[in-house]
Protein backbone atom coordinates (compact mmCIF):
# COMPACT_ATOMS: atom_id res chain seq x y z
CA UNK A 1 0.00 0.00 0.00
CA UNK A 2 0.97 3.74 0.11
CA UNK A 3 4.30 3.52 2.56
CA UNK A 4 4.43 7.30 1.99
CA UNK A 5 1.65 9.97 2.98
CA UNK A 6 -1.65 10.12 0.83
CA UNK A 7 -2.08 13.32 -1.21
CA UNK A 8 -5.37 15.47 -1.07
CA UNK A 9 -6.67 13.43 -3.29
CA UNK A 10 -6.05 10.18 -2.55
CA UNK A 11 -7.50 11.45 1.18
CA UNK A 12 -10.59 12.73 -0.37
CA UNK A 13 -11.13 9.46 -2.20
CA UNK A 14 -10.37 7.24 0.29
CA UNK A 15 -12.90 9.48 2.58
CA UNK A 16 -15.47 8.97 0.24
CA UNK A 17 -15.10 5.32 0.26
CA UNK A 18 -15.24 4.90 3.79
CA UNK A 19 -18.58 6.95 3.95
CA UNK A 20 -19.95 5.28 1.06
CA UNK A 21 -19.37 1.75 3.02
CA UNK A 22 -21.17 3.14 6.02
CA UNK A 23 -24.13 4.14 4.59
CA UNK A 24 -23.91 0.89 2.22
CA UNK A 25 -23.65 -1.45 5.34
CA UNK A 26 -26.53 0.96 7.27
CA UNK A 27 -28.93 0.38 4.60
CA UNK A 28 -28.27 -3.46 4.30
CA UNK A 29 -29.12 -3.20 7.93
CA UNK A 30 -32.13 -1.65 7.76
CA UNK A 31 -33.52 -3.78 4.58
CA UNK A 32 -32.84 -6.63 6.61
CA UNK A 33 -34.68 -5.12 9.36
CA UNK A 34 -37.47 -4.26 7.50
CA UNK A 35 -38.04 -7.74 6.00
CA UNK A 36 -37.99 -9.43 9.02
CA UNK A 37 -40.29 -6.76 10.01
CA UNK A 38 -43.18 -7.96 6.92
CA UNK A 39 -42.30 -11.46 7.77
CA UNK A 40 -43.52 -11.20 11.37
CA UNK A 41 -46.16 -8.51 10.49
CA UNK A 42 -48.02 -11.75 8.19
CA UNK A 43 -47.08 -14.12 10.93
CA UNK A 44 -48.51 -12.57 13.44
CA UNK A 45 -51.75 -11.30 11.79
CA UNK A 46 -52.49 -14.60 10.40
CA UNK A 47 -51.86 -16.20 14.28
CA UNK A 48 -54.16 -13.74 15.40
CA UNK A 49 -56.63 -14.17 13.35
CA UNK A 50 -56.98 -17.61 12.93
CA UNK A 51 -57.54 -17.72 16.64
CA UNK A 52 -60.35 -15.78 16.79
CA UNK A 53 -62.00 -17.60 13.60
CA UNK A 54 -61.40 -20.37 15.48
CA UNK A 55 -63.38 -18.91 18.28
CA UNK A 56 -66.22 -17.58 16.72
CA UNK A 57 -66.80 -21.02 15.19
CA UNK A 58 -67.04 -22.56 17.83
CA UNK A 59 -69.33 -20.19 19.30
CA UNK A 60 -71.51 -20.44 15.72
CA UNK A 61 -71.27 -23.83 15.94
CA UNK A 62 -73.34 -24.21 19.60
CA UNK A 63 -75.85 -21.68 18.66
CA UNK A 64 -76.73 -23.77 15.75
CA UNK A 65 -76.99 -26.66 17.33
CA UNK A 66 -79.05 -25.32 20.31
CA UNK A 67 -81.16 -23.90 17.15
CA UNK A 68 -81.33 -27.62 16.04
CA UNK A 69 -82.22 -28.83 19.33
CA UNK A 70 -84.80 -26.41 19.82
CA UNK A 71 -86.23 -27.11 16.16
CA UNK A 72 -86.09 -31.11 16.94
CA UNK A 73 -88.44 -30.48 20.86
CA UNK A 74 -90.85 -28.51 18.56
CA UNK A 75 -91.67 -31.13 16.15
CA UNK A 76 -91.41 -33.40 18.63
CA UNK A 77 -94.26 -31.45 21.04
CA UNK A 78 -96.38 -31.34 17.88
CA UNK A 79 -95.93 -35.10 17.50
CA UNK A 80 -96.88 -35.64 20.95
CA UNK A 81 -100.03 -33.22 20.76
CA UNK A 82 -101.52 -35.08 17.63
CA UNK A 83 -101.46 -38.27 19.36
CA UNK A 84 -102.93 -37.20 22.65
CA UNK A 85 -105.94 -35.44 20.24
CA UNK A 86 -106.36 -38.56 18.43
CA UNK A 87 -106.34 -40.77 22.04
CA UNK A 88 -108.97 -38.09 23.41
CA UNK A 89 -111.32 -39.04 20.83
CA UNK A 90 -111.00 -42.45 20.66
CA UNK A 91 -111.59 -42.68 24.62
CA UNK A 92 -114.57 -39.84 23.80
CA UNK A 93 -116.27 -42.33 21.24
CA UNK A 94 -115.61 -45.53 23.45
CA UNK A 95 -117.80 -43.40 26.69
CA UNK A 96 -120.03 -42.26 24.24
CA UNK A 97 -120.74 -45.99 23.12
CA UNK A 98 -121.04 -46.71 27.75
CA UNK A 99 -123.69 -44.48 27.88
CA UNK A 100 -125.33 -45.49 25.19
CA UNK A 101 -125.29 -49.41 26.24
CA UNK A 102 -126.13 -48.13 30.25
CA UNK A 103 -129.38 -46.50 28.85
CA UNK A 104 -130.10 -50.04 26.99
CA UNK A 105 -130.01 -52.08 30.04
CA UNK A 106 -133.33 -51.65 30.59
CA UNK A 107 -134.56 -53.58 27.62
CA UNK A 108 -132.88 -56.61 28.70
CA UNK A 109 -135.17 -57.11 31.61
CA UNK A 110 -138.46 -56.43 29.70
CA UNK A 111 -138.07 -60.42 27.91
CA UNK A 112 -139.74 -62.12 30.61
CA UNK A 113 -138.45 -65.85 29.12
CA UNK A 114 -135.01 -64.28 28.46
CA UNK A 115 -134.99 -62.84 31.75
CA UNK A 116 -136.01 -65.46 33.87
CA UNK A 117 -133.21 -67.85 32.08
CA UNK A 118 -130.61 -64.50 33.10
CA UNK A 119 -131.88 -64.68 36.34
CA UNK A 120 -131.36 -68.39 37.22
CA UNK A 121 -128.42 -68.56 35.68
CA UNK A 122 -126.44 -65.67 37.74
CA UNK A 123 -127.88 -67.24 40.37
CA UNK A 124 -126.65 -70.22 40.47
CA UNK A 125 -123.41 -68.95 39.15
CA UNK A 126 -123.67 -66.60 42.31
CA UNK A 127 -124.31 -69.63 44.68
CA UNK A 128 -121.60 -71.45 43.08
CA UNK A 129 -119.37 -69.07 43.87
CA UNK A 130 -120.82 -67.98 47.60
CA UNK A 131 -120.43 -72.23 48.73
CA UNK A 132 -122.71 -70.78 51.64
CA UNK A 133 -125.58 -73.21 53.41
CA UNK A 134 -127.47 -69.92 53.73
CA UNK A 135 -128.15 -67.29 51.15
CA UNK A 136 -130.31 -64.28 50.58
CA UNK A 137 -131.32 -63.14 47.37
CA UNK A 138 -132.20 -59.20 46.78
CA UNK A 139 -134.24 -58.66 43.89
CA UNK A 140 -136.60 -55.50 42.69
CA UNK A 141 -139.49 -54.86 44.04
CA UNK A 142 -141.34 -56.05 41.13
CA UNK A 143 -138.90 -59.16 40.35
CA UNK A 144 -140.03 -60.80 43.34
CA UNK A 145 -142.41 -63.54 41.52
CA UNK A 146 -139.89 -63.99 38.91
CA UNK A 147 -137.03 -64.19 41.25
CA UNK A 148 -138.79 -66.96 43.24
CA UNK A 149 -139.21 -68.94 40.35
CA UNK A 150 -135.54 -68.66 39.38
CA UNK A 151 -134.04 -69.41 42.93
CA UNK A 152 -136.21 -72.57 43.17
CA UNK A 153 -134.81 -73.79 39.79
CA UNK A 154 -131.45 -72.40 40.61
CA UNK A 155 -130.91 -74.33 43.88
CA UNK A 156 -132.17 -77.48 42.25
CA UNK A 157 -129.28 -76.66 39.37
CA UNK A 158 -127.02 -75.56 42.10
CA UNK A 159 -127.34 -79.07 43.75
CA UNK A 160 -126.80 -81.13 40.86
CA UNK A 161 -123.80 -79.20 39.93
CA UNK A 162 -122.05 -79.18 43.35
CA UNK A 163 -123.48 -81.49 45.35
CA UNK A 164 -124.28 -79.22 47.46
CA UNK A 165 -127.62 -77.76 49.23
CA UNK A 166 -128.59 -73.70 49.90
CA UNK A 167 -131.37 -72.43 51.58
CA UNK A 168 -132.55 -69.52 49.63
CA UNK A 169 -134.50 -66.31 50.52
CA UNK A 170 -136.10 -63.49 48.59
CA UNK A 171 -136.26 -60.28 49.87
CA UNK A 172 -137.72 -57.37 47.43
CA UNK A 173 -135.87 -54.62 48.92
CA UNK A 174 -133.91 -53.68 45.78
CA UNK A 175 -135.05 -50.08 44.24
CA UNK A 176 -136.97 -50.28 41.40
CA UNK A 177 -134.97 -47.41 39.39
CA UNK A 178 -132.00 -50.06 38.40
CA UNK A 179 -131.85 -52.15 35.35
CA UNK A 180 -133.09 -55.26 36.76
CA UNK A 181 -130.35 -58.41 38.18
CA UNK A 182 -130.00 -59.65 41.78
CA UNK A 183 -127.75 -59.54 44.83
CA UNK A 184 -126.59 -62.23 46.97
CA UNK A 185 -125.82 -62.06 50.33
CA UNK A 186 -124.53 -64.89 52.51
CA UNK A 187 -126.01 -66.25 55.68
CA UNK A 188 -123.47 -64.43 58.08
CA UNK A 189 -124.03 -61.38 55.78
CA UNK A 190 -120.16 -61.45 55.24
CA UNK A 191 -119.99 -61.58 51.64
CA UNK A 192 -122.02 -60.02 48.89
CA UNK A 193 -122.43 -61.07 45.06
CA UNK A 194 -123.72 -58.48 43.54
CA UNK A 195 -124.98 -59.56 40.01
CA UNK A 196 -127.17 -56.40 39.17
CA UNK A 197 -127.02 -55.57 35.56
CA UNK A 198 -125.50 -52.57 35.72
CA UNK A 199 -122.77 -53.96 38.08
CA UNK A 200 -121.87 -56.65 35.25
CA UNK A 201 -122.23 -53.98 32.87
CA UNK A 202 -119.91 -52.12 34.81
CA UNK A 203 -117.00 -55.10 34.59
CA UNK A 204 -117.82 -55.82 31.28
CA UNK A 205 -117.08 -52.58 30.36
CA UNK A 206 -113.37 -52.92 32.22
CA UNK A 207 -112.76 -55.73 31.42
CA UNK A 208 -113.71 -55.94 27.24
CA UNK A 209 -111.67 -52.92 26.65
CA UNK A 210 -109.40 -54.74 24.60
CA UNK A 211 -111.69 -56.27 22.39
CA UNK A 212 -113.54 -52.92 21.84
CA UNK A 213 -110.63 -51.14 20.73
CA UNK A 214 -109.80 -53.64 18.54
CA UNK A 215 -113.74 -54.03 17.47
CA UNK A 216 -114.08 -50.29 16.80
CA UNK A 217 -110.45 -49.54 15.88
CA UNK A 218 -108.51 -52.04 14.49
CA UNK A 219 -105.33 -53.54 16.17
CA UNK A 220 -102.65 -51.50 16.98
CA UNK A 221 -100.17 -51.53 14.25
CA UNK A 222 -97.42 -51.33 16.79
CA UNK A 223 -98.21 -54.18 18.92
CA UNK A 224 -95.88 -56.86 18.19
CA UNK A 225 -96.92 -59.42 20.71
CA UNK A 226 -100.54 -60.61 21.50
CA UNK A 227 -100.57 -63.98 23.98
CA UNK B 1 -2.24 18.91 8.39
CA UNK B 2 -4.28 18.39 12.29
CA UNK B 3 -7.12 20.66 10.75
CA UNK B 4 -7.72 18.02 7.65
CA UNK B 5 -7.84 15.18 10.04
CA UNK B 6 -10.52 16.59 11.99
CA UNK B 7 -12.21 17.47 9.49
CA UNK B 8 -12.19 13.55 8.30
CA UNK B 9 -13.20 12.63 11.52
CA UNK B 10 -16.03 14.62 11.10
CA UNK B 11 -16.92 13.72 7.95
CA UNK B 12 -17.10 10.10 9.23
CA UNK B 13 -18.68 10.86 12.66
CA UNK B 14 -21.72 12.72 10.48
CA UNK B 15 -21.74 9.50 8.48
CA UNK B 16 -21.98 7.17 11.30
CA UNK B 17 -24.82 9.67 12.65
CA UNK B 18 -26.72 9.50 8.95
CA UNK B 19 -26.05 5.26 9.19
CA UNK B 20 -27.81 5.36 12.91
CA UNK B 21 -30.82 7.31 11.49
CA UNK B 22 -31.84 4.94 8.83
CA UNK B 23 -31.07 1.78 11.03
CA UNK B 24 -33.89 3.76 13.95
CA UNK B 25 -36.27 4.27 10.96
CA UNK B 26 -35.75 0.41 10.08
CA UNK B 27 -36.73 -0.35 13.50
CA UNK B 28 -39.53 2.62 13.95
CA UNK B 29 -41.11 0.65 10.96
CA UNK B 30 -40.85 -2.82 12.31
CA UNK B 31 -42.87 -1.56 15.68
CA UNK B 32 -45.27 0.09 13.27
CA UNK B 33 -45.43 -3.05 11.17
CA UNK B 34 -46.19 -5.13 14.68
CA UNK B 35 -48.80 -2.58 15.33
CA UNK B 36 -50.46 -2.18 12.20
CA UNK B 37 -50.62 -6.45 11.92
CA UNK B 38 -52.51 -6.02 15.32
CA UNK B 39 -55.21 -3.60 14.03
CA UNK B 40 -55.65 -5.49 10.66
CA UNK B 41 -56.29 -8.93 12.09
CA UNK B 42 -58.87 -6.90 14.29
CA UNK B 43 -60.92 -5.80 11.59
CA UNK B 44 -60.64 -9.11 8.92
CA UNK B 45 -61.76 -10.89 12.47
CA UNK B 46 -64.31 -8.31 12.53
CA UNK B 47 -65.54 -9.18 8.96
CA UNK B 48 -65.67 -12.75 9.31
CA UNK B 49 -67.79 -12.45 12.62
CA UNK B 50 -70.07 -10.26 10.64
CA UNK B 51 -70.10 -12.83 7.74
CA UNK B 52 -70.91 -15.48 10.67
CA UNK B 53 -73.62 -14.00 11.97
CA UNK B 54 -75.54 -13.43 8.43
CA UNK B 55 -74.42 -17.11 7.97
CA UNK B 56 -76.09 -18.22 11.50
CA UNK B 57 -79.69 -15.40 10.71
CA UNK B 58 -80.25 -17.23 7.31
CA UNK B 59 -80.26 -19.96 8.44
CA UNK B 60 -82.49 -19.20 11.75
CA UNK B 61 -84.93 -17.67 9.04
CA UNK B 62 -85.04 -21.09 6.92
CA UNK B 63 -85.66 -23.10 10.20
CA UNK B 64 -88.74 -21.06 11.39
CA UNK B 65 -90.00 -21.43 7.93
CA UNK B 66 -89.88 -25.11 8.40
CA UNK B 67 -91.41 -25.00 11.73
CA UNK B 68 -94.46 -23.19 10.33
CA UNK B 69 -95.00 -25.98 7.79
CA UNK B 70 -94.59 -28.76 9.95
CA UNK B 71 -97.36 -27.62 12.31
CA UNK B 72 -99.45 -27.11 9.38
CA UNK B 73 -98.97 -30.50 7.58
CA UNK B 74 -99.49 -32.29 11.36
CA UNK B 75 -102.35 -30.83 12.01
CA UNK B 76 -103.57 -31.88 8.65
CA UNK B 77 -102.60 -35.61 9.50
CA UNK B 78 -104.44 -34.96 12.67
CA UNK B 79 -107.74 -33.93 11.33
CA UNK B 80 -107.45 -36.81 8.67
CA UNK B 81 -107.26 -39.34 11.14
CA UNK B 82 -109.63 -37.86 13.41
CA UNK B 83 -112.06 -38.05 10.63
CA UNK B 84 -111.11 -42.19 10.05
CA UNK B 85 -111.60 -42.93 13.74
CA UNK B 86 -114.79 -41.08 14.26
CA UNK B 87 -115.89 -43.12 10.55
CA UNK B 88 -114.92 -46.21 12.02
CA UNK B 89 -116.50 -45.38 15.45
CA UNK B 90 -120.03 -45.11 13.58
CA UNK B 91 -119.51 -47.66 11.34
CA UNK B 92 -119.23 -50.71 14.39
CA UNK B 93 -120.54 -48.63 17.42
CA UNK B 94 -123.98 -50.24 17.08
CA UNK B 95 -122.34 -54.16 16.67
CA UNK B 96 -119.99 -53.40 19.81
CA UNK B 97 -123.32 -51.76 22.02
CA UNK B 98 -125.04 -55.30 20.93
CA UNK B 99 -121.94 -57.44 21.74
CA UNK B 100 -121.88 -55.75 25.49
CA UNK B 101 -125.07 -55.65 26.38
CA UNK B 102 -125.13 -59.58 25.17
CA UNK B 103 -122.58 -60.78 27.17
CA UNK B 104 -124.22 -58.94 30.32
CA UNK B 105 -126.87 -62.08 30.01
CA UNK B 106 -124.22 -64.60 29.03
CA UNK B 107 -123.42 -66.69 32.15
CA UNK B 108 -122.02 -69.70 32.33
CA UNK B 109 -122.35 -71.25 35.77
CA UNK B 110 -119.21 -73.59 36.81
CA UNK B 111 -117.92 -75.12 39.99
CA UNK B 112 -114.12 -74.06 40.72
CA UNK B 113 -112.21 -76.12 39.20
CA UNK B 114 -110.53 -76.96 42.47
CA UNK B 115 -113.82 -78.53 44.28
CA UNK B 116 -115.32 -81.79 43.80
CA UNK B 117 -118.85 -82.55 43.44
CA UNK B 118 -119.97 -83.71 46.36
CA UNK B 119 -121.88 -87.26 46.49
CA UNK B 120 -124.71 -87.62 48.98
Amino acid sequence: MASRPLNDDEVLSEMNKMVAFIKQEALEKAREIKVKADEEFAIEKAKLVKQEQQAIDAQYEKKRKGAEVAQKIAQSTLTNKSRLKLLQQREEHIQDLFSTARSSIDTLAKNEGQYVQFLEGVIVQGFLSLLEPDVTVYAREKDVKLVQQAVDSASKQFNEISGRTVKATVEGSLSNDIAGGVKLVSGTERITLDNTLDERLRLLEDRMLPEIRADLFGLNPNRKFYT
Amino acid sequence: MAGQQSQSIQTLLEAEKEAAKVVQQARQYRVQRLKDARSEAAKEIEEYKKQKEAEFKAFEASHAGTTQAAQVSVDKETDAKQKEIRAQYEASKDKVVKKLLDRVVLVKPELHRNLHKVEA
